[in-house]
């Protein structure tokens, strides 16, 4: 190879490229096949991607970190970018953070590489990759620059080969001949001289790998959880969850209703939900805002319903193709009255499956809302992971199948939950109501009647025990990460990192926000001198909320910066040892 | 509402039936107004409309003793030959005169008029219907009432000089 | 009480064993006493299981309903009732799905829900007891009040804008059923109501229901109304030529078309084990 600091499949930290490209040039499509191959390689991998904001033919890019180990982050900087083409790369620049290890790799009638990249510091490599795919018929100039990546990362040629069959064997046989073609030639130009890395075969492997993204995982944990009826509006970045639930739900026996808006979405599954079916929507930030209503109505009658917001930049239309972690407020506090009700969030793209289904199951036993938080960089990343384990529980809607006499719907239980009937249930009958209720559901304004039955929301939900999943706690040591949601991941990396440079870091991931786990969340930072709450918004929701619920010591930290940009393990450790 | 004349009653069950429902309509809808002026605490009126209920009832008790032993046929609430959209003693009229503030005097008005139009619907049927029987039924049951008729008189005169009915001063409340 | 006279077929339930023991808050005199009897009526003349009878409300003095009606209710927030019952429909559509409503509700923040269940057509019944005003807030001018009714103090010089014609909106919305009935003609309000039930579809039965306590000129309702002259159609061209000269007192089933129903079919082939066949690599 001819760099030999590049980095291949067999670092421990792995590799990190970056393909950028504009106007169909394929992007998008050659990142696709490289986390394929990847994965046939038998590594994990990671794919993000960020586009201009053209419908089709815009700028592109599309990142993939991989390596022998889980990866749920990008790392602090890109190994390789290849160009295939400099069209308005400006728009990316802050994505693709290079240094003076770094390669680019850029065709020979590409044009000059912008300046900004050279200032870097990164060595620049020419290809000949058009004159090689127009010497194809069907050629591509980004398989031929496929194949020269995978050569230079060290990827199997047969890995390389498979992962395109998977990905576009569909798009027929002239368009995947052509595509192998160039794969092949690339790859060549690379390697040419030392064909037995071009003939070798990528290793059969013999452990289970899943290739996902996170909306798909959020749709898989949604039907696992026995979600039957979707009603949703579509809106960036949570469409793909609803598409891909769309034709399963039919097949499952349940179905998805497009409505007209948001405020029909929530209307509806609780409809559905009132009927006995387990109800989902999904949607962003904007949306979630014209759902409070609704999502309170749910939690006044007892609807069990769930919201997947898959969170974007904002507030208000914001940057809806980036990600950011600034609905947590809302999802909090978004309700008017007392309106108790879960807050979840998803740590990375496989845990999308764990904690949408647990999402759903608590929400139908503690008859509830429950809005579980997703975000962009989750919900539209793809990941090669581990099958996500198989969560099978015994919580279940608490239905009454033969009520007595005495049956009354709001009856003020143990711990709160009362049995519900469903429609077409001869006796019990009663009228769901978001006006203030007695224990029978009539509606009431008196203050006994009010107390109790808020009681009863309250200690329904506080009472309950949710074990060990409301968090993730990884390391020892007295100094501490404390995140959320897809932040998790960069903290995890960050706490390994300064516990291999001599500062021991313990990190923990909240999964479950409201209500807050705090004994738990106490007992996990027990030990700690030093707490740093890591969070990707400007105003730091988590640490206002941690401090609110008194749960932090008065002398923890808060690093709290918007999106667009993703958190990197580097950024996070370096905050961390300036703070201390 | 201009409708054509009603079509005549042909059979006593038919006419026993009319009657029923008539009755059945009567009590619903007096028990419904017993119901709505007790929750708007007129509690006298309400138990007005309280006892013309029970009257209705007893009345209906009456039409089931006449018809032990007959099959009644099964008429759908919009079949029903009365000459008014409501049956009879259901007064579609009757919104302009009901108020939570309404005197007793007013009740038994609406009640005397809910009556007459009830004895006029069987004295109609007496003398239109084709078969003898049943004039004969509709003849003494329209006798009947013309009794329930005078006696709604006889405690409207007891009631003395009709009172206006009193003004609300308070405005109107906004519940939800 | 029924009818119980020995060996008579006689049907089991009458209309008020469908009406519950909560006792009704309207106003005496209020016209929606008229459609709680109706829809009890026709419910008993269906003979329909009271517990495969779903009332579905928003806010509002109408919305008041499923409290009175004996079966499974649910009393929603203002303006989407059609939503939380195509909910409903979707996943439990062998239920009887009624929806209920008022003019403000329906018409004003419900409008667009009400737009696309006409279009959407699903299989269940939507009341509107339209009384031309916000009775529930104390007197305001609703989308079908009149634009120059002065009596509401937020618009003391009257609307000055024109009245919503719900079933021309019905109509053009998509609606496969609409029919007006009056408050003051209980029986044919119970016939439309049959009939609303019956369709197959969405069905939309605007009841002109006075409110005797803010619009007492109401009463004149009784002298206005009269029989449909043209209906029912099933033409829609002509239907929307007739509904743009209806006087909007005319009485009857204005339209009735057989069109394609939303309606899933809810039937299972997998199960979601099937389909982590399709992440594998």
């Amino acid at each position: 190879m001819d760099n030999p600091d590049l980095p291949n499949l067999t670092d421990p930290g792995g590799a990190c490229v970056a393909i950028t490209g504009s106007g169909g040039s394929g992007a998008l499509t050659a990142g696709l096949i490289l986390l394929a191959a990847v994965a046939k390689a038998g590594r994990y991998g990671l794919l993000t991607r960020s586009a201009g904001p053209q419908i089709r033919g815009g700028e592109s890019a599309a990142m993939v970190r991989f390596g022998p180990r889980p990866l749920t982050c990008m790392g602090d900087r890109f190994d390789l970018l290849v160009g295939l083409d400099w069209n308005n790369l400006k728009r990316f620049v802050d994505e693709l953070p290079l240094d003076a290890r770094s390669l680019i790799l850029t065709d020979t009638q590409g044009g000059p590489v912008p300046e900004v990249l050279i200032q870097t510091g990164a060595s620049v490599r020419e290809l000949p990759l058009k004159s090689i795919a127009d010497r194809v018929s069907g050629g591509r100039l980004n398989m031929v620059a496929l194949g020269a990546l995978g050569a230079l990362t060290g990827l199997p040629l047969g890995a390389l080969e498979q992962g395109a069959r998977d990905t576009i064997g569909t798009k027929g046989g002239a368009v995947l001949e052509g595509s192998l073609a160039c794969i092949q030639a690339g790859y060549q130009s690379i390697l040419s001289g030392e064909a037995d890395a071009a003939a070798a075969p990528a290793p059969p492997i013999d452990v289970e790998r899943w290739n996902i993204s996170g909306n798909e995982a959020a749709g898989l944990g949604a039907l696992r959880g026995g979600v039957r009826f979707v009603a949703a509006y579509p809106i960036t970045p949570a469409s793909e969850m609803l598409e891909w639930l769309a034709p399963r739900l039919e097949l499952v026996g349940g179905s998805l209703l497009q409505a007209e808006d948001e405020l029909a979405s929530v209307n509806m599954i609780i409809g559905a939900s009132f009927g006995g079916v387990p109800a989902l929507t999904a949607t962003s930030g904007p949306g979630l805002s014209l759902m409070m209503e609704g999502l309170g109505l749910a939690v006044a009658s007892e609807t069990p319903v769930v919201v997947a917001n898959v969170q974007r930049g904002g507030p208000s239309t914001g940057i809806p193709t980036k990600s950011e972690q600034s609905d947590l407020d809302i999802a909090l506090h978004g309700f008017h009255g007392d309106a108790p009700h879960l807050v979840l969030a998803a740590l990375s793209i496989p845990d999308c499956v764990f904690t949408f289904q647990w999402g759903v199951r608590l929400a139908e036993h503690l008859q509830t809302t429950a809005i579980v938080l997703s975000d962009q960089s989750l919900g539209q990343s793809r990941a090669i992971v581990d099958p996500p384990p198989r969560f099978d529980d015994a919580l279940q809607r608490r239905v009454e199948l033969s009520p007595g006499a005495d049956y009354r719907r709001y009856e003020v239980t143990a711990d709160g939950v009362s049995p519900m009937t469903l429609p077409g249930t001869a006796a019990g009958m009663y009228t769901a109501d978001g006006l203030e209720h007695g224990p029978e559901g009539t509606p009431s304004s008196k203050a006994q009647d009010h107390d109790a039955q808020l009681a009863k929301r309250l200690s329904k939900l506080q009472g309950f025990d949710y074990g060990p999943h409301w968090g993730e706690v990884r390391g020892t040591g007295s100094n501490c990460l404390l995140t959320w949601g897809s932040s998790a991941g960069a903290a995890f990396e960050a706490a390994e990192r300064l516990s291999a440079g001599g500062t021991p870091t313990r990190a923990i991931a909240l999964r479950l926000l409201a209500p807050l786990p705090r004994r738990d969340l106490m007992q996990a930072l027990d030990g700690t001198t030093a707490i740093l709450v890591v969070e990707q918004n400007q105003a730091g929701q988590l640490f206002h909320y941690l401090n609110g619920e008194r749960a932090l010591p008065p002398w923890a930290r808060s690093l709290a910066r918007p999106g667009p940009l993703p958190f990197r393990p580097g950024e996070i450790v370096q905050a961390y040892l300036e703070g201390m | 509402m201009s409708v054509a004349p009603a079509p005549t009653i042909e059979s006593v069950p038919e006419f026993l039936v009319h009657a029923l429902e008539l009755e059945h309509e009567s009590a619903e809808r007096y028990r419904l107004l017993a119901e709505t002026m007790a929750v708007h605490h007129n509690v006298e009126v309400a138990d007005l409309f309280r006892r013309m209920a029970d009257m209705s009832d007893a009345h209906a008790s009456e039409v089931i003793a006449r018809a032990e032993g007959l099959l009644l046929p099964e008429i759908a609430p919009w079949d029903f030959k009365w000459s008014c959209p409501g049956s009879p003693e259901v007064s579609c009229l009757d919104e302009e005169d009901v108020s939570y503030l309404m005197t007793p005097h007013q009740a038994l008005l609406l009640a005397l008029h809910n009556e007459i139009r009830g004895r006029d619907f069987y004295a109609h049927v007496a003398s239109s219907s084709p078969s003898v029987k049943v004039r004969a039924i509709a003849g003494e049951m329209a006798e009947e009432e013309g009794e329930h008729v005078d006696l709604l008189k006889d405690w409207i005169a007891e009631q003395g000089p009709a009172d206006e009915a009193p003004t609300d001063l308070d405005p109107p409340n906004m519940p939800e | 009480m029924a009818a119980v006279i020995e060996a008579v077929p006689s049907p089991t339930l009458r209309a008020k064993d469908y009406k519950s023991e909560v006792s009704p808050v309207w106003c005496p005199g209020c016209g929606h006493f008229a459609v709680l009897s109706a829809v009890t009526k026709a419910l008993a003349y269906l003979k329909l299981p009271k517990e495969d009878v779903a009332v579905i409300s928003g806010i509002g003095c109408s919305s008041r309903l499923p409290a009175y009606i004996e079966g499974y209710g649910f009393h929603g927030v203002h303006g989407r009732a059609l939503a939380v019952a195509s909910g409903l429909k979707a996943a439990r559509p062998e239920l009887t799905v009624l929806v209920a409503g008022g003019d403000g509700d329906g018409f004003s923040i419900g409008g667009n829900h009400f737009l696309h269940a006409c279009r959407r057509n699903m299989d269940m019944t939507y009341i509107v007891m339209d009384n031309e005003v916000y009775g529930m807030t104390k007197g305001q001018a609703s989308p079908t009040t009149q634009p120059d009714w002065e009596r509401s103090k937020l618009t003391p010089h009257g609307t000055g804008i024109r009245r919503f014609q719900p079933p021309a909106i019905a109509l053009a919305a998509g609606a496969s059923f609409i029919a007006r009935g009056f408050a003051g003609d209980p029986n044919g309000l119970t016939k439309l109501i049959v009939d609303a039930i019956r369709h197959p579809g969405f069905a939309f039965v605007h009841v002109l229901s006075p409110c005797p306590t803010f619009r007492p000129e109401h009463r004149e309702w009784k002298h206005q109304v009269h029989l449909c002259r043209f209906g029912p159609t099933d033409n829609p061209a002509q239907a929307a030529q007739l509904m743009q000269e209806d006087d909007g007192m005319a009485l009857g089933v204005l339209y009735a078309q057989r069109l394609p129903i939303w309606q899933p079919a809810n039937h299972a082939t997998a199960s979601p084990a099937d389909f982590d066949q399709e992440f594998r690599i």
